[in-house]
């Protein structure tokens, strides 16, 4: 090896070149990410960023100086003073040879293969591969078409190249082991143990992991060309793990939902309740015309500016017949957080009722504590408690990371019992200097028992997996009975949701506010009926028709979730931006506007900056901790700032 | 000047001898050559089955974007075409056309070519967007569905999603929704999303790209 120049000293950093450029790396750095930090690109194939590296498939062979044979840059670790070429003659020789090999007996069916625009055996051939092949296309060996895997996985067996992805997958990934390769030789086949069908949570990431057009996405199938599809960059509406993805859509539909890598939430995998829940919002049953349809009178669509005009009046009558907190106001988990900081806004000082909730479950004593714990710092603690199964039904891809916890990092993790004994998890869990206690919204309580038990071990952190993609927001930003924007305690005497709806039952709230699409409302089921049917007013801004939207006395037009601009808060905090991938399919202002006018009409000043941008400006103003987060960041709550 | 009038009379009364050039188009017409690029024409194999598999390339290839092609999959009994996948819709626009020919060239199976037909005048600019059935070579057993172009393919001027109701369409209602209350404020760096080291952002770059 060369000598290292006696003036750099040793700082964990290797000097290696690469086709003549010098840089420095650290220790153990792979030659195809030194490669990479320098943009001289290395085509792979079995080599995956989030996986272990095999180098079984040959393609980044690389001439390393004084080794005798060409070496995988996927799977050698670069050395003090290593020279690496990756564009001699040699080089590109082996890289024809091997795509000529992987070529042999490929289909080369590109015009009908959901792969072809993205797909890396097409682009490399296209960059490294020989223009001709010697063999004749006449005798290569065909296998099946179109094998179903399960209903949502579609695998091509002549398509695969056979690098091992899928099946690493489901052993490094998922640890479901589901996929195996079968045969030997030219015959090898990717297949599940006894042609089972997958049963994974997980499986709409193998396309993904797929390099070339072997796993394909049933339900994207001859649906488009990449080149067709409209990038939008967003969050996953299912739950509130805030998992990025593209949405891809086209003709103004929504075609796939890709990820969209962020290491510090879903490290790109998402479930398939996420990924495949897309059809839902090309749904073209919507709520598209404001309406007024008094108790007493005909129901008739009015433009939206009459509704708005409308529901004041209906407010101000029930402010001047009663009080003001005869008025229900009730948010969703799955407005933005512009949204639901102008609701309240809205409630509390311009309507002036202090009953405002977004979900029926009471939230007392809610302290940022709850969220304490990142997703990223998960895999940073040494032991973590989970309680009950459901913040991994109600999160699924937090599996995946206890999973990374647990096997890539050595870290212990105990499911327990929703309502375990906390002195048996103190006595199951040894020695232990940072625990994650990680409850969903129904067993908080008693998370907190477990969590003071543990305290005594060393520090605790604690995760509250909330429901609705915006379920934290709607938290942070005080659409609660009991607490303010940033956690400060609210004048007593609020409602809870299924406090506002029993009140409505009873007579004793006459008007009622619902914004969004509430799926936590619709679980009241016939209390929600009862309060609906006897509230005076009830004034909704709704994208579905539904329960709410036809007991509406107005009825205003939301727009959903892809619609609109603004940020929704995951389970960490993490506040994300979304953005409109679809044209709203109500003709209606969006819902940040609709709720600054109804707010003008009751006569409130100040409110005519009301796009989602100046909203989210005064927002920022309002929480200091939303406006350190920024776009992407996390809104971190100190002590001090609660208090 | 007898002798200008005498040269001047051959001249015509040759020319009135002559066969006439004027064609009484559109009754009649000359024939094209045989590389002429006018109208397309979808082909299909001897056995009536399409030569299209709808892979979208001639779509990729078309310099102004004017190809529409929606794929859909085979039923194998009762196929459309060779192989696991067909074009659903095929839709041209003919006013945008330029007819250079690329379509054709990038046709992997020689579907696509460009006829010698070229009197595309129409009264009705909706009906210059050709569909499928229209492109489509006419075979005895497999008469295509005439049906109106897509609201979303070549010729789309709407900008809809479905919607039961039709009133004004959604770009403009879109456009309209965010001037309710005067035009918003162009974004400042640092706001959300906005760059701090872009001096100014004029539009959000959330509007649709078409
Ligand atoms: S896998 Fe890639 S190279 Fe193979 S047919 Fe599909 S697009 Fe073409
Ligand atoms: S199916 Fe895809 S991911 Fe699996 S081995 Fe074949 S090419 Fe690799
Ligand atoms: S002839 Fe040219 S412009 Fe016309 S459809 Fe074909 S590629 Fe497009
Ligand atoms: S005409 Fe040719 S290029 Fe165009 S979609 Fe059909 S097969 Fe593909
Ligand atoms: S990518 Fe290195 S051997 Fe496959």
């Amino acid at each position: 090896m060369a000598q290292k120049p006696p003036t750099q000293p040793d700082d964990g950093h290797v000097a290696v070149s690469i086709d003549g450029h010098e840089t420095r790396v650290p220790k153990g750095t792979l030659v195809l990410d030194a490669a990479a930090g320098l943009g001289i690109h290395i085509p792979i194939y079995c080599a995956h960023p989030k996986m272990e590296p095999v180098a079984v498939c040959r393609m980044c062979l690389v001439h390393i100086e004084r080794f005798p044979k060409p070496q995988p840059a996927c799977a050698t670790v670069v050395a003090d003073g290593m020279a690496v070429t990756t564009d001699s003659a040699e080089v590109t020789k082996i890289r024809e040879g091997m795509l000529e090999f992987l070529l042999l007996n490929h289909p080369l069916d590109c015009p009908v293969c959901d792969r072809g625009g993205e797909c890396d055996l097409q682009d490399f051939t296209f960059r490294y591969g020989p223009s001709v092949s010697r063999f004749p296309i006449t005798e290569k060996v065909h296998f099946n078409k179109a094998v179903p895997l399960s209903e949502h996985i579609e695998l091509d067996q002549e398509r695969c190249i056979l690098c091992w992805r899928c099946v690493r997958y489901y052993d490094e990934i998922t640890g479901e082991k589901e996929i195996v390769l079968e045969q030997r030789g030219v015959q090898t086949l990717v297949t599940t143990f006894n042609e089972q069908p997958l049963r994974s949570s997980f499986q709409g990431n193998l396309p993904e992991v797929c390099p070339v057009g072997a796993l394909t996405h049933r339900q994207y199938r001859f649906v488009s060309r990449p080149w067709d599809l409209q990038r939008t960059a967003g969050v996953c509406p299912e739950c509130s793990y805030g998992c990025n993805l593209n949405v891809d859509s086209r003709d103004f539909e929504i075609r796939r939902f890709a990820s969209r890598d962020n290491p510090l939430v879903e490290d790109m995998w998402l479930c398939d309740r996420g990924r495949y829940s897309f059809p839902k919002w090309n749904s073209t049953e919507r709520v598209r015309r404001p309406a007024v349809r008094p108790r007493a009178g005909r129901a008739r669509d009015t433009a939206v500016g009459e509704a708005i005009a409308a529901a004041a009046n209906e407010l101000r009558a029930v402010i001047d017949a009663h009080s003001p907190s005869a008025i229900g106001v009730m948010g969703s988990a799955e407005s933005t957080n512009e949204e639901l900081f102008l609701l309240q806004r809205l409630a509390r000082d311009v309507i002036g009722t202090r009953n405002i909730d977004h979900q029926l479950g009471s939230f007392d004593g809610i302290t940022s504590e709850e969220h304490a714990l990142g997703i990223a710092e998960i895999e940073e603690c040494d032991a973590l408690v989970v309680l009950g199964v459901e913040p991994e039904e109600e999160a699924p891809v937090l599996t995946l990371r206890l999973f990374k916890a647990q096997h890539k990092r050595g870290r212990r993790v105990h499911r327990v019992a929703r309502d375990a004994d906390p002195a048996g998890v103190v006595k199951a869990m040894g020695a232990t200097t940072l625990t994650g206690v990680i409850a969903d919204e129904t067993n908080r309580e008693h998370a907190v028992l477990v969590a003071t038990a543990l305290a005594r071990k060393g520090a605790v952190r604690r995760m509250t997996v909330t429901r609705g993609v915006n379920g934290r927001g709607a938290k942070d930003l005080g659409v609660l009975p009991n607490v303010l924007p940033g956690y400060r305690a609210a004048p007593p005497g609020g409602k809870n949701g299924r406090e506002i709806l029993e009140a409505a039952a009873a007579g004793a709230i006459h008007a009622l506010l619902i914004t969004g699409p509430n799926a936590a409302l619709e679980r009241a089921g016939e209390l929600l009926d009862r309060a609906l049917q006897r509230a005076e007013s009830v004034i909704v801004v709704e994208t579905r028709p539904g329960k709410v939207a036809s007991a509406a006395t107005v009825l205003i037009p939301g727009h959903a979730i892809f619609e609109k601009l603004g940020t929704v808060t995951n389970i960490e905090g993490r506040v994300q931006r979304v953005r409109p991938a679809l044209p709203p399919a109500a003709q209606t202002p969006s819902d940040t506007r609709v709720l600054a006018a109804l707010a003008a009409e009751l006569g409130a000043k100040g409110w005519e900056r009301s796009d989602p941008m100046s909203v989210n400006r005064a927002l920022r103003e309002a929480v200091p901790a939303y406006a350190e987060a920024g776009s992407g960041g996390r809104a971190l709550w100190t002590a001090e700032r609660v208090a | 000047m007898i002798k200008e009038l005498v040269l001047g009379l051959r001249f015509t009364i040759t020319q009135m001898l002559r066969k006439p050039l004027t064609v009484q188009y559109p009754e009649e017409q000359k024939p094209v050559f045989p590389r002429h690029r006018g109208r397309h024409i979808l082909h299909r194999y001897d056995n009536g089955l399409e030569r299209c598999i709808g892979c979208e390339l001639c779509a990729a290839a078309c310099p102004v974007g004017c190809i529409y092609v929606l794929a859909a999959e085979n039923d194998p009994k009762n196929p459309v075409s060779p192989g696991e996948r067909y074009a659903e819709r095929y839709e041209i626009n003919l006013m945008r056309c330029i007819y250079c020919g690329y379509c054709a060239e990038a046709c992997p199976t020689e579907a696509i070519t460009l006829g010698p037909q070229y009197d595309l005048a129409e009264y009705r600019r909706e009906r210059t967007v050709v569909t499928k059935a229209e492109l489509l070579e006419s075979w005895p057993r497999f008469a295509q569905a005439r049906g109106p172009a897509s609201p979303v393919g070549a010729g789309a001027d709407s900008t809809a999603r479905a919607d039961p109701d039709p009133g004004i369409s959604p770009r403009v209602a879109w456009d309209a929704a965010e001037t309710v209350h005067g035009a918003p404020e162009a974004p400042q760096p640092g706001d959300l999303g906005v760059p701090t080291h872009v001096p100014t952002v004029t539009e959000p770059e959330s509007r649709d790209r078409r």
